[in-house]
């Protein structure tokens, strides 16, 4: 597959990983620019294609958590106010999509990375471990916890609306 | 609700601009050749297996390497996960300090 | 040698002795985990190895760099199903052997929003630092690491930034 065909097979599954890491879309599409020039010049040391989804979503992730840590010594984005591009599909709920989606950016930065994979890329513990480079226990531990507090946050912030 | 349903459908894939394939690829065309040429796939699979051949006939050759690759990716392992960890230390500290004297 | 001189001696001795792995015992441990991870490289090992890290990539030049002038790496991990599994006096066997006058802990951190701590402790000897251990718990996880040698606390700690969150990453599929 040529390298152009690459890019618009993979462009949304990096540009979502950064996306929904980072929620800034301008910042999002620079990142995941960038994955794809780094792909370009890394090409030939990748050996299938499923070599090559596993180094896109590894570097995408990484490099989101770095912008993520430098942020978070220099906040410059405003959540609150991203603005959501266009979903593939219709999604559910619209309000509690939206919601759940502000609450899983301002997880700690590896477990925002691990729900994302989990739930956005559709990865195993296992698999999410080997992307990321930490032990499988860890991601096991760090999505529990994630799911409790998205759970708990989610009902207050429903409760709230008034849902 | 469930959760993990309603997490799927809020964070499905989404389509970057419609023009971002065409900039990536402006942004190649324009990046200096930093890369070594690419070896077609045959070759480098010929070029392996007559590797595999000469290492094999060499017997002792090709189990040093073998232990050698094997202690290396125990190398990158330990020091990862050490690193990690030590890290994570460093960062707790300067967050204290930076805290403290704020 | 008269008793008074002897804990002198001994000091002295504890300064020159060459350095040498932290002797633990896992069994009890071991017992109750789900998984556990072990990485066990003696010197041998550790110069194996550096001779086949690249210098042309970046983080592995530095790696072969950090651990040129290391003697041991020894590394634990645990995992347990639930939190609870194990507790803290399970861990304190682990501290007993890192006391002064020869170890020092010189960091000791804990998150309340995770539930993890880490603890650093570096041992002393004539030329500066010759040796480290690491002391990480959480709630489903406990990871010990001794490192035997002069060991580059900076280096490490970027690599082990670097390594969390690298810019260029290949890994071989299986």
């Amino acid at each position: 597959m040529d390298f152009a065909s690459l890019v618009r097979q993979h462009q949304a599954m990096v540009f979502s990983i950064a996306w929904h890491m980072l929620r800034d879309r301008a910042v999002a599409e620079e990142l995941a620019q960038d994955v794809f020039l780094s792909l370009h010049q890394h090409l030939a040391e990748l050996e299938s294609p499923e070599h090559i989804q596993f180094w896109l979503r590894r570097v995408t992730s990484n490099r989101a958590l770095d912008v993520v840590r430098r942020r978070q010594r220099r906040p410059m984005v405003s959540l609150e106010n991203a603005p959501e591009p266009v979903a593939l599909t219709p999604t559910g709920d619209p309000l509690l999509g939206t919601a759940l989606k502000k609450l899983v950016a301002a997880l700690p930065e590896k477990s925002r990375a691990i729900v994302v994979l989990r739930y956005q890329e559709d990865l195993d513990p296992a698999e999410i471990a080997r992307v990321l480079g930490i032990p499988v226990g860890t991601v096991k531990s760090q999505l529990q916890r994630a799911l409790a507090l998205l759970r708990e946050k989610l009902s207050r912030s429903l409760g709230e609306l008034g849902i | 609700m469930n959760l993990e349903q309603e997490l799927k459908s809020a964070l499905r894939r989404q389509d970057p601009s419609p023009d971002f394939a065409e900039r990536v690829l402006a942004r190649v065309a324009a990046a200096p050749l930093r890369t070594a040429p690419r070896v077609s796939q045959v070759w480098v699979r010929w070029l392996a297996a007559i590797a595999a051949a000469l290492l094999l006939a060499a017997g002792g050759l090709e189990y040093r390497h073998y232990r050698g690759e094997r202690a290396k990716a125990q190398v990158l392992l330990a020091v990862r996960i050490a690193g990690s960890k030590l890290n994570k230390a460093q960062r707790k500290v300067h967050m204290l300090a930076h805290r403290s004297n704020s | 040698m008269k008793a008074v001189g002897l804990p002198v001696a001994l000091l002295l001795l504890a300064g020159t002795l060459p350095a040498q792995q932290v002797k633990w015992n896992f069994d009890k441990l071991a017992a109750r985990a789900s998984d556990s991870t072990e990485v066990s490289l003696d010197g041998a090992l550790l110069q194996l190895g550096a001779k086949f890290l690249s210098d042309e990539d970046k983080d592995q030049a530095k790696i072969k760099k950090l651990v040129g002038g290391l003697k041991g790496i020894y590394i634990k991990t645990f995992e347990f199903k639930k939190p609870g599994e194990y507790s803290a006096s399970d861990v304190e066997p682990f501290r007993a052997p890192l006391r002064p006058p020869e170890w020092q802990r010189i960091v000791g951190t804990h998150s309340n929003e995770d539930g993890e701590s880490v603890e650093v402790y570096i041992k002393n000897d004539s030329k500066g630092i010759g040796g480290l251990v690491i002391i990480s718990t959480a709630p489903k996880e406990l990871t010990l690491v001794n490192i035997v040698g002069a060991v580059d606390l900076d280096s490490l700690s970027e690599l082990g930034k670097h390594f969390d969150f690298p810019e260029v990453e290949v890994e071989k599929k299986k």
